[in-house]
């Protein structure tokens, strides 16, 4: 009995963790500009093909330059660091090329909505357009898992070395992020351009660099999911962070927009909720994190750890 | 380049950009229009492939009063569940409003895909044919996308049409003015599903097969897309980027896999270079001065 | 004394700490220009909203002839004979300006939806007469020549006039007007102070409005309330009022002619 409850902890906190990565990643633009980056889901593809390239896979078939690779691959966790960092980049760009624009002429925060959204469709057909649009999986045995039994018993539970690691890795970035932010001077900073864009320009904080800087954490925690989540189970097709890219929504509103620790608490109670749906419904499973986020809009709009708003007449 | 299968759907594509508009008119952002035409879609496969009072043929043939039947129920459903649906998101304002919507289509996806009545992931197939080609479906998605563009345009003219417009304005004065804003929002959201329920029910026959990728994520963000770059503030705007769009990837196929690349810089770069779409109140009323000079009908003039 | 219009009684406002009325009684007698005045911060505007049902009460009870309507929702209360302009002026901006007052006259007379739709006989005769009756609003308040300018593109007077013009378009009994003069000049103020007046006539209006510019008060209004922190510390005749020892201790300061 506690066996099977910590296997559902296990479980659900592996994939919890990663769905806080992509909450994470919402909530930093979020907070510092108060619009949704769609292209999120297309950055966690292009982090997770992003290592699997860096740790020595070979392009497919049907990518652009079939057989193509590097000539030798990088260790697991230095390919994920460098991805993550590649992803950041990435957003970087997609800042640059979808919100800039419009931040400067002042345009309806709807229209990033469309331009991000755009973006990520450019990321994901470019990767399908050099990757081919089918599925790779990693070598099964990684540099990180060498000398590792493929399966560790915890207390009676079992969980595959990997998934333990990715949950290890999602709270080392979570834990790492939130201290950041809490503590030193730049996280206090991005959270002061959260607060009063106009207020901390005039203290002198450089809120353009700011942005930037959100826009380059949000991508590579995106993009941290994207490996984390290749190397586990595998890459099924360029479109596969997408559908982390929604439910990294639902786990948002859930904790309520701008919140950073409601993004984690959110993403581990959804991972929760996963891990109680019973195989014989596993089709279902997708539509339980929507399920969940109508509830939660319905009941409380601000999310449950989000701020109330009051308009001013 | 323009075949009679891709005219037609690029009406449908039009009628979807309408269905989206409708709410938007009212200042509700609301993705969930692939929802509502997966729901009209799904309820015209299972009828005419299940229920043989409508006439489908051995030979798979299709009596067009079933069709039009079809379309009704279609709609009618999709209404239904937008009211039940409406009367809880429409609370909710901006970007909330958004992702209660998107929620929607995934549940529905979801549901689609798993009921045990929808044929799974292969979905629902060998749905029985009114027409013979492409070219007999042109007349029923044209009269539909009359239909609707005539609606729109009397809304312009109503009472219910300018309480929409104050809405998108500003929700507050309007209730003070004696605004039932939740009924006014209420109501395009019905309507909106209803058009796009319709659409799905002559989909499914035009498509043949009818699967949960109907109504998907995607799904949304294109017809959005529809909107935001035909633009949003005549109806016209929604039907030529409903028109544009569905023709570019097919219009764009020559260049092989790019095009779904240049697809989206479409929608990447449309908002920052046309912000107000590419149909905006003030191009037609310069198309109408134009037209006036070269001799046609002048524009109806409202004074007393 | 016949029966009030409108009665306030112990209002109270809580906005989590802060308690930004408390207890707040008058009552409004049918035809009688009411004025609201008080230093920044006093509560003036939160009592306009929750009165017209922008914001629910903490406590207390809102009495319209003598019925509750409390906490009811504003677009009720703008059907039951109440309108209201506010502070910052929120016009529906994109809409020219006859549709602005076309907006708030949509239920002058009523129309169904299929009629307009099919543009029956019975929604053109609505449709045209919605169409006077904004012509008329818009002569009364010297806005014909602007009726097809967008209302977002209209100078500052003008654009205070129309959102009067609207209010009055859904024939209110009680027209709540928050600080109308403000941003005029002293011309356009007279004008104003006279436009009231003249529109308090014609429409048979009772008029309670919030005002900083205490001179254009005193003129115009039968009876004045004045709060202070919340507290409604005077209530009477101009001339009353300017003697009431609180008032010139809390609002008029030391020296402040009310004059």
């Amino acid at each position: 009995m506690i066996e099977a409850l910590l296997q559902l902890l296990l479980n659900g906190a592996a994939s919890g963790g990663v769905y806080a990565l992509v909450a994470l990643g919402y909530t930093l633009v979020f907070s510092v500009l108060g619009v949704i980056n769609f292209a999120q889901g297309a950055l966690f593809s292009v982090g997770g093909y992003l290592t699997f390239l860096l740790m020595g896979g070979k392009i497919g078939v049907n990518g652009a330059l079939p057989g193509w690779g590097l000539p030798s691959g990088l260790p697991f966790w230095l390919a994920l660091l460098l991805a993550a960092a590649g992803s950041g980049l990435i957003g970087l760009l997609v800042e640059q090329v979808a919100f800039a624009p419009l931040r400067r002429r002042n345009a309806e925060p709807l229209l990033a909505l469309i331009t991000s959204l755009g973006a990520g469709v450019v990321l994901v057909n470019l990767l399908q357009l050099l990757m081919g649009a089918e599925g790779y999986a990693f070598p099964q045995s990684t540099d990180a898992l060498a000398g590792l039994p493929d399966v560790l018993v915890i207390g009676g539970a079992r969980i595959r070395t990997i998934q333990l690691l990715l949950l290890l890795i999602s709270a080392a970035a979570v834990l790492v992020l939130s201290l950041w932010l809490e503590r030193s001077k730049g996280g206090r900073a991005l959270r002061a351009v959260a607060e009063d864009a106009t207020t901390a320009q005039l203290l002198g904080i450089p809120s353009a660099a700011m942005v930037r800087l959100a826009f380059f954490l949000s991508g590579a925690l995106a993009g941290l999911g994207g490996g984390l989540i290749g190397v586990s189970v595998s890459l099924p097709g360029p479109y596969f962070g997408i559908s982390y890219g929604l439910k990294g929504l639902a786990v948002l509103v859930l904790g309520g927009l701008g919140s950073v620790p409601g993004a984690i608490a959110g993403g581990l109670l959804m991972g929760l909720a996963e891990a109680l749906v019973p195989s014989a419904a596993s089709g279902w499973r997708d539509a339980l994190a929507f399920a969940i986020l109508f509830a939660v809009l319905l009941l409380r709009p601000s999310g449950l750890l989000g701020r109330r708003t009051v308009e001013k007449v | 380049m323009i075949d009679n299968g891709l005219l037609v759907q690029m009406l449908l594509g039009a009628l979807l950009g309408l269905s989206v508009y409708l709410p938007l008119a009212a200042g509700q952002l609301s993705l969930a229009t692939p929802a509502f035409y997966a729901v009209g879609g799904t309820l015209a496969a299972l009828l005419s492939t299940r229920w043989s009072a409508l006439g489908a043929t051995a030979s798979g043939g299709f009596p067009v009063p079933s069709l039009l039947l079809e379309l009704v129920l279609g709609g009618l459903l999709a209404g239904l569940l937008a009211l039940l649906v409406g009367r809880l998101v429409l609370r909710l304002q901006g970007i909330y409003l958004a992702i209660a919507t998107i929620a929607l289509v995934e549940i529905v996806r979801v549901a689609i895909l798993n009921l045990p009545f929808t044929g799974g992931a292969v979905g629902i197939f060998a749905i029985p044919q009114p027409f013979a080609t492409a070219a007999g479906y042109l007349l029923p998605a044209l009269a539909l996308l009359a239909l609707a563009g005539w609606l729109c345009q009397r809304l312009e003219g109503m009472p219910l049409g300018r309480a929409m417009a104050a809405i998108r304005d500003d929700e507050l004065a309007a209730r003070c003015m004696g605004i039932d804003t939740t009924r006014v929002k209420l109501t395009a959201f019905v309507l909106s599903a209803v058009l796009a329920g319709s659409t799905g029910a002559l989909a499914a026959h035009f498509l043949n097969t009818w699967n949960a990728r109907q109504g998907s994520f995607d799904a949304s963000i294109t017809t959005l897309a529809f909107v935001i770059l035909g633009g949003s503030r005549t109806w016209l705007g929604p039907v030529v980027g409903g028109l544009l769009l569905t023709a570019l990837p097919e219009l764009l196929r020559p260049v092989g896999d790019v095009r779904l690349v240049l697809f989206g810089l479409v929608i990447l770069l449309g908002p920052v270079l046309a912000p107000q779409g590419l149909i905006t109140p003030g191009l037609l009323e310069r198309l109408g001065r134009w037209g006036e000079r070269r001799g046609g009908s002048p524009a109806e003039e409202v004074k007393p | 004394m016949s029966q009030p219009l409108l009665e306030v009684m112990d209002l109270s406002r809580r906005f989590g700490g802060l308690l930004a009325l408390d207890r707040v009684n008058f009552a409004v007698q049918p035809g009688e220009i009411f004025g609201l005045i008080g230093p920044n911060g006093a509560g003036k505007t939160t009592l306009f909203n929750l009165i017209s049902g922008v914001t629910p009460p903490s406590s207390g009870a809102v009495l319209w002839r003598g019925g509750a309507i409390t906490g009811q929702a504003p677009h009720r209360l703008n059907r039951l004979g109440l309108a209201r302009t506010f502070q910052n002026l929120r016009l529906f901006e994109g809409l020219s300006v006859l549709d602005n007052l076309l907006v708030a006259l949509q239920r002058r007379p009523r129309s169904s939806v299929i009629g307009g739709v099919l543009n029956s006989a019975n929604h053109q005769h609505a449709e045209r007469q919605r169409l006077d009756t904004a012509w008329q609003l818009l002569e009364e308040l010297g806005l014909s020549a602007l009726a097809e300018r967008q209302a977002g593109t209209l100078a500052y007077g003008d654009r205070r006039r129309l959102e009067m013009a609207r209010a009055l378009a859904t024939r209110p009994e009680l027209l709540l007007l928050d600080e109308p003069a403000a941003g005029l000049n002293p011309a356009e103020k007279d004008q104003l102070c006279e436009l009231i007046g003249a529109l308090r006539q014609r429409h048979q209006l009772t008029v309670m409005i919030i005002e900083h510019h205490v001179p254009l008060l005193m003129r115009l209004c039968d009876r004045l309330a004045v709060l202070d922190f919340g507290v409604r510390i005077a209530l009477g005749t101009p001339a009353e009022v300017r003697r009431d020892p609180q008032v010139i201790e809390a609002y008029l300061g030391t020296g402040g002619s009310a004059s």
